[in-house]
């Protein structure tokens, strides 16, 4: 079972960076052929940004036709076949040890891979913005290929880890958010790379920030009902809900960030550019909870 | 809803001054109130607020903050601010004087915590009301230009009456689980439908919640008790305190091992006895907490006790229980009891034996070092190695060491604030849920005679539910299909939705709007 899981791993990795390349050939050839109509939809961040309000996604049951079976298309299903693949990494990892992804470093680290992968292949397909992949596949690549340097020896579990129904909630709420914040995050940055009023080439800012909205919607109350079950858990295993665990604090702080942003949406002076900032700095918060248990120790820190 | 409107409050009297050092002067207290009431429903005060909290508790991440405790002791804290200064050089002293090495106890995080939560309260107090009306009273007409600029609308021409037209799309959307209010007009039948009108109450549960998770934070800091170091030994009655009456018998304590040495269970059977009558009996391990009461007891750590017997000179049993030797040298080479001898005031007996994994050559198994201090004598009374089941006799009091006892270490812990923050938990969530899932959705219908039939304008508010505009135009779609039932296939009637791109367009003002 461990070696499946390995393997899994190994071939997600693979899938992942082949999705990445098929990506960034279309980037690299989509800008030469662009004037090309019949290429349109192989452009998918192109098409939509072009052909401004008609390619509004799933909103808009006559854009659905899927392109052509293109190198973009490839890309699609190759991430499909990378999050099947992590899917079977991670279940063969959980019957192997007996427990859900929350024993150590290795365990988050594929865990919060294929949140991100999940989330991406959820709203690509909901909103066929393809480009965020250029800055999620990356970050998802680099996660797994991290979880294979940081050893998978299975460790058995602590006392305090001996609550399995409620960790494994808590780390798989978690993983959905994390994976809800990393799209929000990469729109944040097509968002910013871009001047007002949108680019040539890109997904349309108003689109980005319907993108990043709902990804929010999903994992702001996801990340409420972590800290929440974290809080219960702490009150089981250590006679206090709350204790300033540096853990603790680095989630509270990313809730508040997001919280910040779904006040800053209605605020004037706030919505658009301000907005995505806060979404790039709720990723760097999710990313710096998440590596925390390298550098801040505390009760979080079973994962060495 | 969500839409703020800032008007410049009228600080100071704009009529009647004749020069500028006369404005500002008479503040009047109505104007300074009201000031600061629209200081506090600002939603940019509370997006500020919710930033400065969130940069202290990156400070408080980054930071190492002082264990709890050590900041009152001038002493202690002392020896804390030596430790960590290698890491902080010579920032120590200023970080320790702006409080940031206890950045959530410090009158900065209080401050914002209070100062947002007046905010979130302002804000749902004002907002209430307008949530009350739009889904109890809500606007049933809307004007012409309505129909013809909202961000989603359409139009439709249906060969029936409009009195039977209007049936139709009150049974439409009825089907589509809408609540229909019908408000007939010269400009024609007016029709107002909402669905989840209840949805943006989530807002004000939410905030209040929060609201809620503060005030139990507040009740944990300032009532009940927790005690992190209840130490029992097996075979001993320990008193609870605190006024709770209860105390706690250790029956039993076990600790298991993986095959790789790293800890797998640690158990403790407790009896435990409310004024002396037995009233409960748990097996207490690590996330299976005792609870009582609204008292809670958690297994924490474990070790060694020794079992001591202390007579006087007439043989009489002074003492005669399990010390735990919860404190370790400062060498971490001995592990210490203390226990102090009933009718014999200042007089204080360490026991003394080699900690867990170290080995004293001077201390040697079955045998316990004595130490035996008198208050206000700075030498010990006597320092003796004794042997276990033997009496030794030092100062006219004989003291004898039965033998060990595992000792469990529990946390007792009463705290009436955690309800208040399991209650604002669940609130959250459903607030939480209701806004974002359950959005209000609202459309206006006018219903009027045309040539040939009934013309049906649609009209609705978009905002932040795009989600929303697919099932506007199946709705729409519906009502036409409903309306003319001759004709099934020829589906796109003149002057149906202009075309699908119109509305599509019509849609992107809004959006751009938002930036």
């Amino acid at each position: 079972m461990l070696k499946l899981a390995q393997y899994s791993l190994l071939a997600s990795v693979m899938v992942v960076c082949l999705a990445l390349v098929c990506y960034i050939l279309v980037l690299a050839l989509g800008r030469s052929v662009r004037r090309e109509p019949v290429k349109e939809h192989a452009l998918v961040g192109a098409g939509v940004g072009s052909s401004g309000g008609a390619a509004r996604g799933s909103t808009s049951p006559a854009v659905v036709a899927p392109a052509p079976r293109s190198l973009a298309a490839y890309g699609t299903y190759f991430t499909w076949l990378a999050l099947v693949f992590l899917t079977a990494s991670l279940v063969f990892r959980a019957i192997y040890t007996g427990h859900g992804p929350f024993a150590n470093q290795y365990e988050f680290a594929v865990a919060f891979g294929w949140g991100m992968m999940a989330a991406y292949v959820y709203f690509e397909h909901q909103y066929h913005v393809r480009t965020i992949g250029l800055l999620i596949l990356p970050i998802t690549a680099a996660l797994l290929i991290y979880a294979m340097t940081v050893g998978d020896t299975a460790i058995p579990l602590v006392p305090a880890l001996q609550n399995n129904l409620l960790l494994s909630i808590h780390v798989a709420l978690a993983i959905i958010a994390y994976g809800a914040f990393s799209v929000a995050g990469a729109c944040g940055v097509l968002y910013l790379i871009q001047p007002e009023g949108g680019k040539q080439g890109l997904p349309h800012p108003a689109k980005l920030d319907e993108i990043s909205y709902r990804a929010i919607i999903i994992g702001f109350p996801l990340l409420t009902m972590v800290v929440i079950l974290g809080a219960v858990w702490a009150d089981v295993a250590w006679g206090t809900y709350w204790s300033w665990d540096p853990k603790e604090t680095a989630s509270l702080l990313t809730w508040l960030v997001y919280g910040a942003y779904l006040h800053a949406r209605v605020v004037r002076g706030w919505r658009g550019r301000r907005a995505a900032w806060l979404l790039m700095l709720g990723f760097a918060c999710v990313l710096f909870t998440f590596f925390g248990n390298l550098f801040f120790g505390g009760l979080h820190s079973y994962a060495k | 809803m969500s839409q703020i409107v800032r008007t410049r409050p009228a600080g100071s009297p704009t009529g009647g001054s004749l020069d500028g050092l006369d404005s500002g002067v008479s503040v009047s207290g109505t104007a300074l109130l009201n000031r600061l009431w629209r200081f506090f429903i600002s939603m940019r005060t509370g997006l500020v607020l919710i930033l400065a909290l969130g940069l202290m508790s990156l400070v408080g991440t980054l930071l190492e903050q002082t264990p709890a405790g050590m900041s009152t002791d001038p002493a202690t804290y002392a020896s804390w601010l030596a430790s960590v200064h290698p890491k902080y050089g010579g920032w120590t002293p200023v970080l320790s004087a702006l409080g940031l090495f206890a950045v959530f106890t410090s009158i900065w995080f209080k401050a914002i915590t209070v100062l947002l939560t007046t905010s979130v309260l302002a804000c749902s107090v004002n907002r209430a009301p307008r949530l009350w009306k739009l889904a109890f009273h809500p606007r049933t007409r809307m004007g012409e230009t309505f129909f013809t600029h909202a961000p989603l609308r359409a139009a439709v021409l249906v060969p029936t009456e409009p009195d039977a037209a209007s049936d139709n799309v009150r049974a439409v959307l009825r089907s589509h689980r809408f609540r229909t209010v019908t408000d007939p007009g010269e400009e024609g039948m007016n029709l107002y439908a909402d669905r989840f009108r209840w949805g943006p109450f989530g807002t004000v549960i939410a905030h209040l919640s929060f609201v809620v998770i503060l005030l139990g934070f507040f009740l944990s800091a300032t009532t009940g008790f927790k005690n992190p170091q209840f130490t029992i030994a097996v075979g001993s009655t320990a008193q609870v305190g605190h006024g709770t009456g209860l105390s706690v018998q250790a029956t039993s304590f076990s600790d298991t091992y993986y095959l790789d040495g790293s800890p797998k269970d640690y158990s403790s059977g407790l009896v435990l006895y409310k004024n002396g009558v037995p009233v409960q009996t748990q097996t207490v391990r690590v996330n299976h907490p005792m609870r009582f009461d609204g008292v809670s007891f958690y297994q924490s750590y474990f070790g060694v006790a020794a079992a001591m017997q202390v007579k006087d000179s007439a043989g009489k049993t002074l003492y005669s229980d399990a010390v735990p030797m919860t404190f370790t040298s400062n060498d971490g080479k001995h592990a210490i009891g203390q226990f102090a001898v009933p009718g014999k005031t200042g007089l204080s007996v360490y026991v003394i034996n080699a900690a867990s994994g170290q080995v004293d050559p001077n201390i040697k198994a079955g045998q316990m070092e004595l130490e035996i201090d008198q208050a206000g004598q700075s030498a010990p009374v006597a320092t003796e190695v004794v042997n276990q089941g033997t009496s030794t006799t030092i100062a006219g009091l004989s003291y004898t060491f039965q033998r060990t006892r595992p000792f469990t270490g529990l946390i007792v812990a009463h705290d009436p604030g955690a309800n208040f923050v399991w209650v604002g938990s669940a609130l959250l969530v459903i607030g939480l849920f209701l806004v974002f899932f359950f959005p209000h959705r609202r459309i206006w219908v006018r219903v009027r005679k045309a040539s040939g039939g009934s013309e049906i304008l649609f009209a609705s508010t978009m905002r932040r539910d795009t989600a929303f505009e697919p099932q506007f135009h199946q709705l729409v779609t519906d009502i036409q299909l409903a309306g003319t039932p001759s004709s099934t296939t020829d589906i796109p009637l003149a002057g149906t939705p202009p075309s699908t791109t119109d509305i599509q367009l019509a849609g992107t003002p809004s959006s751009t709007t938002q930036k």
